[in-house]
């Protein structure tokens, strides 16, 4: 399961892992700790300069009603409470839902590339990002949420078509998800490499979606998606067990009572409705979904029910750590930041891998 | 384990990143005022036009103020009185706030490679390629902010920033006629019509006087060369510069294909220039370069060295100084074209 230093005994295909329980703990209250740093250092920091004492005497008189004495212009106010706090707390929804989904699509395809794009989702969403960015349509009121909606509905309808497709298959059905997936986002990488061909001045904002961001995150936009990306995320934790099961193979999860198809079926639908609504709104960041699951196993082993929720607080608190990065670099796309602290991470999870790491 | 799906996101993003190299070389296609990296040197020589020196805003018996203005792509300003913290998001747009003498209104721009004028440069950024600092903006306290249309500046930082009440007009200038409607609604906003429609006047003065002295001839085969870094960029048949070429006189080979600017290698063969503009001549290519290029030696252009750079920034740039841009370009079509000088 994992290389860390670990004492033999923890090793073995226990369900549950009680030795470990201290340590997720621990864990936990770093997450939710962590998560608070970030949310308030998201606040806090920013382009504009405001003082941090005004940045919490705004927090305190909108948010709990508490007068602390200070005065402000309304413009801090307004980039207080309608840019920094909806752009933080909405990096911080998808960070979780990223985390979830790749947690479990890497389980469930007991695949440790996996992650929450494998099967199409962000080829499809990609496309349908590229073909609103088409859709000759110039007047900004339209244009809004054309693209966002798009997107939602070209990375559920991959998806859908990938799993309808591999079911035709008569090769094993997590082979042939992973396959198809692959042929599937391959045409669709095709559609958008023409698209984007296609796009003339509608390049840079194809290329901006590519890259993801939460440059134009709203209250609106967050209360669509949130409901969406945390109940799913939620309804995922609560199927820990399912999922436990997938990681002794899918006849060893028959025999522990797991109805496989149905659970299959259904952890792919959660899986793939969270990353959609989190491709929506945030455009494609790589590397969460991937690399927190995997360092949190690495922490606290194979465990569904104690990776699922940690790598929840994980991926929150990094995915809003790095849109902070992204804004005080001067508007560098969220999903370079990512990548820069994702792939050379990932890159050592790759060195340990050799010496045995197992989802 | 064993089926690993290569569509991981590392490769997505190298994948994206190789377009993203593409869409830097293919920089027109992603930007109607591609940004050059150097100033033109023969910018210098080309006489300054009139209007970019301020004219002075005259009182209007009319009040100007309150206005609600109506944009390119359907939006509404609404501005309380005359603005004077403005924010411009299009390097065009900068200039034309100069060219009205309201530059030194401006408390934010975007990023621009080739500033002009000058005093242009020292204004901070506060949106690059792609994103818009909607938070710096807020907080410099803009009451005007004159944003860049047709995907220029990210729609949605447009929309936040109309959701916090900073006035914006998004414009967009897809020909010559958009350049000089764009003047006199920038114009109208800073609360300047005059110098606006000087602006204009001198820009359709230029245009007259190129298309008297051009008129009667045969148009020129011209192929505007945008990019040549991995394959050949030029003009789509919708570009702005395709019709500053047919204006100066020249017949400008197109992709034929609307908001495509690649042209096959072939294509540019057959249609055998008769000039060549490197608009591409401040990134660093020149008139050897494009000699030595494989089975280029036979066109016409080539073999009577009718190569030529161009500074694309005034010809394909949407501000004042078009009226530089047309003069330039139509030299540089027809080389004996002798021009009236511009009206003072």
């Amino acid at each position: 399961m994992t290389t860390a230093p670990v004492p033999a005994g923890a090793r073995g295909a226990s369900l549950a892992v009680p030795s470990r329980i201290g340590r997720a703990g621990w864990l936990a209250v770093a997450g939710v700790a962590s998560l608070f740093v970030v949310l308030i250092g998201g606040i806090v920091l920013g382009s504009a300069d405001l003082a941090p004492a005004t940045t919490v005497g705004i927090l305190a008189k909108r948010l709990l009603g508490v007068d602390l004495g200070q005065t402000w212009a309304p413009t801090a106010e307004a980039i207080v409470m309608d840019l920094r706090l909806p752009r933080v707390l909405t990096a911080m929804v998808v960070g979780t839902g990223l985390a979830v989904a790749g947690a479990t699509f890497q389980g469930l395809l007991r695949n440790p590339l996996a992650d929450p794009y494998v099967l199409g989702t962000a080829s499809g969403a990609a496309l349908g990002a590229a073909i609103a960015v088409l859709i000759p349509v110039r007047t900004l009121f339209l244009q809004f949420g054309l693209l966002h909606g798009l997107a939602f509905a070209g990375a559920l309808l991959s998806v859908t078509v990938v799993y309808k497709l591999s079911r035709t298959s008569p090769l094993s059905p997590l082979t042939s998800l992973l396959l198809t997936g692959y042929a599937v986002g391959s045409l669709l990488s095709a559609g958008l490499a023409m698209a984007m061909y296609l796009s003339g001045t509608g390049l840079r904002q194809i290329f901006s979606y590519l890259l993801g961001g939460f440059d134009g995150t709203n209250w609106a936009r967050l209360a669509v998606a949130a409901p969406l990306i945390l109940g799913g995320s939620l309804a995922i934790l609560l199927r820990a067990r399912a999922l436990n099961g997938f990681l002794l193979g899918e006849e060893a999860a028959a025999h522990l009572g797991v109805d496989v198809k149905k659970e299959r079926t259904i952890l792919l639908a959660l899986a793939s409705l969270v990353t959609a609504a989190g491709v929506a709104i945030a455009g494609l960041i790589g590397f969460v979904g991937l690399v927190v699951p995997h360092l949190v196993r690495l922490l606290v082993g194979p465990n569904a029910r104690l990776v699922l929720p940690i790598s929840a607080l994980f991926g929150a608190s990094l995915l809003a750590a790095a849109d902070v990065v992204a804004r005080l670099l001067g508007g560098v796309p969220v999903g370079v930041v990512t990548a820069v602290i994702g792939a050379p991470f990932f890159l050592a999870l790759l060195r340990r891998a050799r010496t045995g790491y197992e989802l | 384990m064993d089926a690993r799906p290569s569509r991981t996101l590392p490769a997505l993003a190298g994948l994206l990143l190789a377009c993203m190299l593409a869409a830097c070389s293919a920089a027109p296609a992603a930007s109607p005022t591609p940004p050059s990296t150097t100033p033109f040197p023969s910018t210098a020589s080309v006489p300054t036009e009139a209007p970019t020196a301020a004219p002075t805003e005259s009182p209007t018996p009319a009040p100007l103020f309150p206005a609600t203005l109506n944009d390119d792509e359907g939006g509404t300003a609404v501005l309380a009185a005359r603005p004077t913290k403005i924010v411009s998001l299009t390097p065009a747009a900068t200039e034309i706030l100069f060219g009205l003498g309201a530059g030194d209104r401006i408390v934010g721009k975007v990023e621009d490679f080739t500033p002009y004028p000058e005093a242009a440069a020292k204004i901070p950024d506060v949106a690059k390629f792609g994103s818009v600092d909607v938070e710096k903006i807020v907080s410099l306290g803009a009451d005007l902010v004159i944003a860049g249309g047709n995907n220029f500046n990210p729609p949605e930082s447009i929309k936040q920033l109309r959701d916090l009440g900073v006035p914006v007009l998004v414009v967009f200038a897809p020909d010559v006629a958009g350049a000089l409607k764009d003047i006199s609604l920038i114009g109208r906003a800073v609360g300047n019509p005059d110098g606006a429609a000087k602006i204009s006047g001198s820009i359709q003065g230029a245009m007259a006087s190129v298309k008297a002295a051009t008129a009667g001839g045969t148009p020129v085969r011209t192929y505007y060369e945008l990019d040549a870094s991995s394959g050949f960029f030029g003009p789509a048949p919708d570009y702005f510069g395709t019709e500053m070429i047919r204006i100066a006189g020249g017949d400008p080979l197109t992709s034929g294909t609307a908001g495509v600017y690649q042209i096959e290698a072939e294509k540019i063969l057959t249609f055998d220039p008769q000039v060549i503009l490197m608009g591409d001549a401040a990134y660093g290519v020149t008139a050897d370069q494009v000699k030595a290029r494989p089975g280029w030696g036979t066109l016409t252009a080539v073999k009577n060295g009718d190569v030529r750079p161009i500074d694309d920034v005034i010809v394909t740039r949407p501000g004042p100084r078009l009226a530089d841009g047309i003069r330039t370009l139509a030299v540089a079509i027809n080389p004996g074209l002798v021009l009236p000088s511009p009206a003072p």
